[in-house]
């Protein structure tokens, strides 16, 4: 994770070694932090997990489907 | 559409959610004395192993104080109200050692293969719509040489105690646990699995309602 990357997500209220460490629940693959929509994106799976007050949500039936939106 | 077992898993998981839900306000007051000795039995087990430590089914957060201030922690809960209050108690207590929270579903938990060097879970195996798929997981996230931690009430096989267990079961839907939790359901878990070794079973004094146990991953 690049130095940039680690202060946004230090700002949103999430530890980078916590982001570093987690995977997509359902195709254990790598996730894409999305600063802006404060979301876990999993390409993988076309879901998009998303963090609330600090803490990452990490069901599938709660994240935000991707196919309208090419992530 | 093949999706009878997930559907049947995740109205299950509803129960438990909209159990803890109604729990979280009075859990502390409820459960603390009583579960304390198994928390810091766990805990130590734990922390023996190295840097990190995952707690699942960390709930309000109850056993973070107990780890030592090296120790790198990381909590899920499937119940989002009860990690509302281990936040709470984090920020209180200026507990720095907790890297995060995160919700998650035990049986899908999102970490890599061998993230941590033990799994703790307090008290989580008798709640949980499926024991096995969780254990499953455990073992997964945790690395080659780590260890899962288990506190749980196993019950009674026999005797008035055990007639109690079943009429209680009955209730467990309402309770958002489960009182019946025969032995058998982890060690015949553990012994399916060449990969994992059971390396202690231990009633926790003083009472003796719980039981730690320890599963070393060989391989």
């Amino acid at each position: 994770m690049t130095e940039e990357r680690k202060s946004v997500a230090a700002a949103a209220g999430i530890d980078p070694r916590l982001l570093e460490i987690l995977v997509c629940p359902l195709t254990k693959t790598v996730l894409r932090y999305d600063a802006e929509r404060n979301e876990l994106v999993s390409l993988a799976a076309r879901l998009a997990y998303p963090i609330r007050d600090g803490i990452p949500i990490m069901l599938p039936e709660e994240a935000r489907r991707l196919e309208d939106d090419a992530a | 559409m093949n999706q009878m077992p997930r559907d049947l898993a995740q109205i299950e998981n509803a129960h438990v959610e909209e159990a803890y839900a109604r729990w979280a306000p009075i859990y502390d007051l409820a459960f603390t004395a009583v579960m304390a000795p198994g928390r810091r039995a766990a805990v130590a087990a734990a922390q023996r192993l190295g840097g990190k430590v995952l707690d699942v089914g960390v709930g309000t957060g109850l056993e973070l104080p107990m780890f030592d201030a090296d120790v790198e922690l990381v909590g899920v809960d499937l119940s989002e109200p009860m990690l509302r209050r281990a936040q709470d108690r984090i920020a209180r207590d200026s507990l720095t050692r907790v890297k995060g929270l995160c919700v998650m579903d035990a049986t899908r938990l999102a970490f890599a293969d061998g993230t941590f060097d033990a799994t703790v879970a307090p008290y989580v195996l008798t709640v949980v719509p499926d024991p096995q798929a969780t254990m499953a997981e455990l073992a997964r996230v945790t690395r080659v040489g780590g260890e899962i931690v288990l506190v749980n009430h196993v019950g009674a096989e026999a005797g008035p105690i055990a007639w109690i267990e079943r009429w209680m079961g009955k209730r467990s839907a309402s309770l958002g646990w489960r009182p019946e939790f025969p032995w058998a359901i982890l060690g015949d878990w553990i012994a399916s699995r060449k990969d994992l070794k059971l390396v202690e079973r231990r009633k926790i004094a003083p009472l003796g309602l719980f039981t730690l146990t320890r599963i070393e991953k060989l391989f």
